[in-house]
């Protein structure tokens, strides 16, 4: 079974690794190029295109908007989400698969769908171009997340833990603070950071509903449409190296919390 | 702290702040939005009208579709091979590769996106090479091309048809494999009549996920499209941002909105079907 032609689906599935990696492998180097047209493989290198990006003060309020937004919707998300998700799991209300089914909603939906509807509605009630308009945007699509990780992490925590501390005549507070959270802090953290790349990277939604607001992606979004420029690169290979430490981070946590891999 | 053995509501006092949030947020959005495309004065059907009549929309609408079964097949014929030979790897090299699929589905898609204009442009890495290898004289419109612009989608998109397929052949028991091994069958026909049909739900579930997702996807076509390769996504934003159409705007977005759970639909159907078979 396992001779079934070795060699050519070696070179395929290699060949296809390469193909879903090469992008990551073009933009960093070109990051550091020192010549003024995007040509790979670079032949001079610098470190201009950082220089150009961290002295334009346009795109560090960019980026400044972008973590605020980030910051706060995750937040929101993971505050709201995992106190819900604790009552899907531990409840025993009715209806709750079809309320688990809305809050996952926004990840199925199109995100430019949420963003046409968040136009209209926000248009409406003057929410439109402001910082909570677009930081309840980034709430929602975080959420889903959030409930996610947060609802496995619960079911995988024995209730009979919890149910001794009541039965020691820890009030429910008490219980939460002393049991609950120390023990859901690993997946706490990781759905957090889940939440604030959801944020950091949304274009359609901002994108629409932003207004005059600069975040990092919508002003890459913007630039990328009308022309190349190569100071991209370097926010790029930022923005790499940012999410490719978040998810060491994520998958530590979620290892740590057993729900991933071998404890 | 006088109420020994206080014991948690139910449940659902937790779950109301988020649904609340959600209800005022989400819930009621995509209905006003809904109820949007079928208003007026009074209600009609006019903006579906429109729709239907102007081919414009209807070419959009087509497009997209054609785009995303492309690009649905071409993450096909790539993923399966990849999750397959990953399959048969040593635990050490299975993990390197599961990382490699994993890492780009966390970078964010803008920078990916952003890398194929660098690799397919005129001056890009893939027509230098050919140019330099004497194969072609003129380079090759990948850019603001629909070519470009499946490109970029299946490479976006490829770990979500990978990464659960992978998972599902792994749980796939090879003692299955062996017994008809054993009964004189030639791994041809184990692949053909044991493995492949066990596959076929999660196959299935991830190309339609794919599938989904091309349907609504945005930035990609946006950006190696040039805005030559209309997709309903950005037609969406011309309406809206632009136009400005709402109702319009609101009509397609139901459109696309019913496709989407439709299929979703689908999707759910076949993964349940695959852990069926594989429990």
């Amino acid at each position: 079974m396992r001779r079934l032609g070795d060699l050519p689906l070696m070179i395929y599935g290699v060949l296809v690794l390469l193909f879903l990696f090469l992008p990551i492998a073009i933009v960093v180097p070109m990051s550091f190029s020192a010549a003024s047209s995007l040509t790979f493989p670079p032949t001079e290198f610098s470190l201009r295109w950082y220089q150009s990006f961290f002295q334009d003060p346009r795109w560090m309020e960019a980026m400044r908007v972008s973590l605020l937004v980030a910051l706060l919707s995750s937040l929101l998300a993971l505050a709201l989400g995992s106190v819900a998700a604790y009552g899907l799991v531990r409840g025993t209300f009715a209806g709750r698969r079809l309320i688990d089914a809305n809050f996952m909603a926004p990840m199925i939906v199109p995100p430019v769908i949420t963003a046409v509807a968040l136009y209209i509605v926000f248009a409406w009630v003057g929410l439109l171009g402001t910082l909570p308009g677009l930081v309840i945007g980034h709430m929602l699509l975080g959420v889903p997340y959030v409930v996610l990780i947060m609802s496995v992490a619960i079911r995988s925590f024995d209730v009979r833990i919890e149910q001794v501390a009541f039965s020691l005549g820890a009030s429910w507070f008490t219980m939460f603070r002393r049991v609950l959270l120390p023990n859901l802090m690993p997946s706490a953290f990781a759905a957090w950071i889940f939440a604030f790349i959801t944020s950091f990277d949304e274009v359609i939604v901002t994108l629409f509903v932003a207004g005059a607001y600069q975040t990092v992606p919508k002003k890459m979004f913007n630039e990328l449409v009308l022309q190349i420029n190569p100071t991209i690169t370097a926010i790029a290979t930022l923005l790499i190296a940012f999410s490719v430490c978040l998810f060491v981070v994520f998958a530590l946590l979620m290892r740590r919390a057993g729900l991933l891999g071998p404890r | 702290m006088s109420t020994a053995r206080w014991r948690p509501p139910p449940g659902a006092a937790y779950v109301m702040p988020l649904f609340l949030a959600m209800l005022l947020a989400f819930n009621l959005p995509i209905l006003l939005m809904l109820g949007r495309s079928v208003s007026g004065l009074e209600f009609s059907l006019e903006h579906y009208q429109r729709l239907v009549e102007a081919p414009v929309y209807l070419r959009v609408l087509a497009n997209t579709f054609k785009i995303a079964v492309i690009s649905t097949l071409a993450c096909m014929v790539l993923g399966y091979p990849l999750a397959y030979w990953m399959r048969g790897l040593r635990p050490g090299w299975q993990l390197v590769a599961v990382s490699l699929v994993v890492l780009p589905f966390w970078v964010s898609i803008l920078v990916r996106t952003y890398a194929w204009i660098v690799v397919l442009g005129n001056d890009g890495v893939v027509n230098r090479t050919l140019m330099g290898l004497g194969l072609i004289i003129d380079p090759l419109p990948f850019l603001y091309a629909e070519l470009g612009v499946v490109i970029g989608t299946a490479n976006i998109l490829l770990p979500f048809l990978v990464l659960p397929l992978f998972a599902a052949m792994l749980k796939i028991d090879d003692r299955l494999l062996d017994a008809a091994a054993s009964l004189g069958a030639p791994p041809r026909t184990i692949f053909r009549r044991v493995f492949f049909p066990l596959t076929i739900p999660s196959f299935g579930a991830g190309a339609v996920l794919v599938f989904i997702l091309t349907l609504g996807f945005f930035v990609t076509p946006a950006i190696l499209g040039g805005g030559r390769v209309p997709m309903i996504a950005n037609m969406l934003e011309t309406l809206i941002n632009r136009m400005p159409r709402w109702e319009l705007a609101a009509a397609i977005s139901t459109v696309l909105l019913v496709v989407t759970l439709l299929f979703f639909a689908l999707y759910r159907r076949l993964s349940e079907a695959s852990e069926g078979t594989l429990r």
